[in-house]
């Protein structure tokens, strides 16, 4: 496996990046989870605090992961893979790329206007990017668990059609982005 | 520090000596000795009462509180609070200040924390509805500013507390202005779990900017 992609694999960085944020993002459902159900208190502040941080993190990784692939050769998909697989593939990946930037941008606009600041693990502060103002905190908070529901959605899409390349197609696509997994 | 224990303590003899008649009071009670210092500082300046007395002006004031949540620097304010001062610019040291800040004001944008900040672990506002900082003195710093030397009360208790002052002449009177920090748990503000300062901070910033005009 290499660093960087090639028109045959997905490189080490490309692989990490992905599997980072899918577990990242797992954590995250897990802590709004819990934290939802915990009462005001230094123990809710300290989940939304924890939520906040992971959730700039994904986002900085998106930019890499962005950068990264402009920068890099996307791996060709094997010829008998049909142009609506190809349609539904891209249209999916752009949707799921963005949604890597909307979701944690929105929740840290509605973190602005709610007036509770984001800081990364108390380490620096992010600015505001909006002034305080309780309605649109209202608003953004019920945008930002829609994006959620729609991000869960098309993942799912995404599982499913790696799988079905897997196991229906038996091609490589799922193989190639496993962590270990190789593709000369 | 440590070379200005030996003054100290001997005032604090002293003291003990001079109200030696309500010896176990002034002891329980640190306050009983305030007699004492308000005659001293009637005696150095004895014209403190003729001293031009200002009052807070109906807008254009602002206290601000700065504290860590998470992490994030978080602001909150009061949108009421009254300032009296006493101030001439020749004698700035015989002045005195009187500040009350009505608590149930608390304003963070989000009313839920607001509510939260005025519950009995924190706050308490129904019990305590005022803080109160009283100098009656203001003394010049080492670096030719002036401070209030007081004590601030809140949710009952009250703490010595010097606070930075800045005096400037303005098209309507005077604006005071500065900031300073205290810590909130010395105050008992933060009771049960709010004691752990792991989600909000000890140490909460104060900034003040006060609009005065002179009183009639």
């Amino acid at each position: 496996m290499t660093f960087s992609n090639t028109t045959r694999s997905w490189g080490a960085l490309t692989k990490a990046l992905h599997w980072v944020i899918v577990i990242l993002i797992i954590a995250q459902f897990l802590i709004a989870s819990r934290a939802h159900s915990l009462p005001r208190g230094p123990a809710l502040i300290e989940a939304w605090g924890w939520h906040k941080s992971i959730g700039m993190t994904i986002f900085m990784l998106a930019v890499i992961r962005l950068v990264w692939r402009w920068m890099n050769p996307v791996p060709d998909l094997s010829a008998e893979i049909k142009p609506w697989e190809r349609k539904l593939a891209k249209i999916s990946h752009v949707l799921l790329y963005a949604l890597l930037f909307a979701v944690p941008l929105t929740g840290w606009m509605m973190s602005s206007a709610k007036n509770f600041p984001v800081s990364w693990f108390s380490l620096f502060q992010w600015p505001d990017l909006v002034a305080p103002d309780p309605a649109l905190s209202k608003s953004l908070e019920t945008t930002h668990e829609t994006l959620v529901k729609v991000l869960f959605a098309i993942a799912l899409l995404h599982i499913a059609g790696a799988l079905k390349h897997h196991f229906i197609d038996k091609n490589d696509v799922l193989k190639r982005m496993l962590p270990f997994g190789g593709v000369r | 520090m440590t070379n200005y224990m030996g003054p100290v303590m001997a005032a604090l003899a002293l003291l003990a000596g001079a109200c030696h008649a309500a010896d176990t009071q002034a002891q329980a009670k640190p306050t009983a000795a305030k007699p004492a210092t308000a005659a001293t500082a009637a005696d150095a300046a004895p014209a403190a009462a003729e001293l031009p007395r200002w009052v807070q002006a109906p807008t254009g004031s602002s206290l601000v509180f700065i504290f860590d949540q998470a992490g994030a620097a978080s602001k909150g304010s009061f949108r009421k609070f009254t300032t009296e001062l006493a101030y001439d610019e020749k004698s700035p040291a015989a002045g005195s200040l009187n500040v009350i800040v009505q608590t149930g004001t608390v304003d963070t944008q989000d009313q839920e924390r607001n509510d939260m900040i005025l519950s009995a672990d924190l706050f308490d506002a129904q019990k305590f509805p005022t803080a109160q900082y009283t100098a009656k003195t203001l003394a010049p710093t080492a670096a030719g500013a002036l401070e209030a030397v007081g004590q601030l009360t809140i949710r009952g208790v009250t703490r010595d507390l010097r606070l930075p002052l800045k005096i400037v002449k303005t098209a309507t009177g005077l604006e005071l202005s500065g900031e300073s920090a205290i810590k909130r748990l010395d105050y008992g503000v933060g009771q049960g779990e709010w004691k752990t300062t792991e989600g909000v901070g000890d140490q909460v910033k104060i900034q003040y900017k006060v609009a005065l005009v002179r009183a009639k």
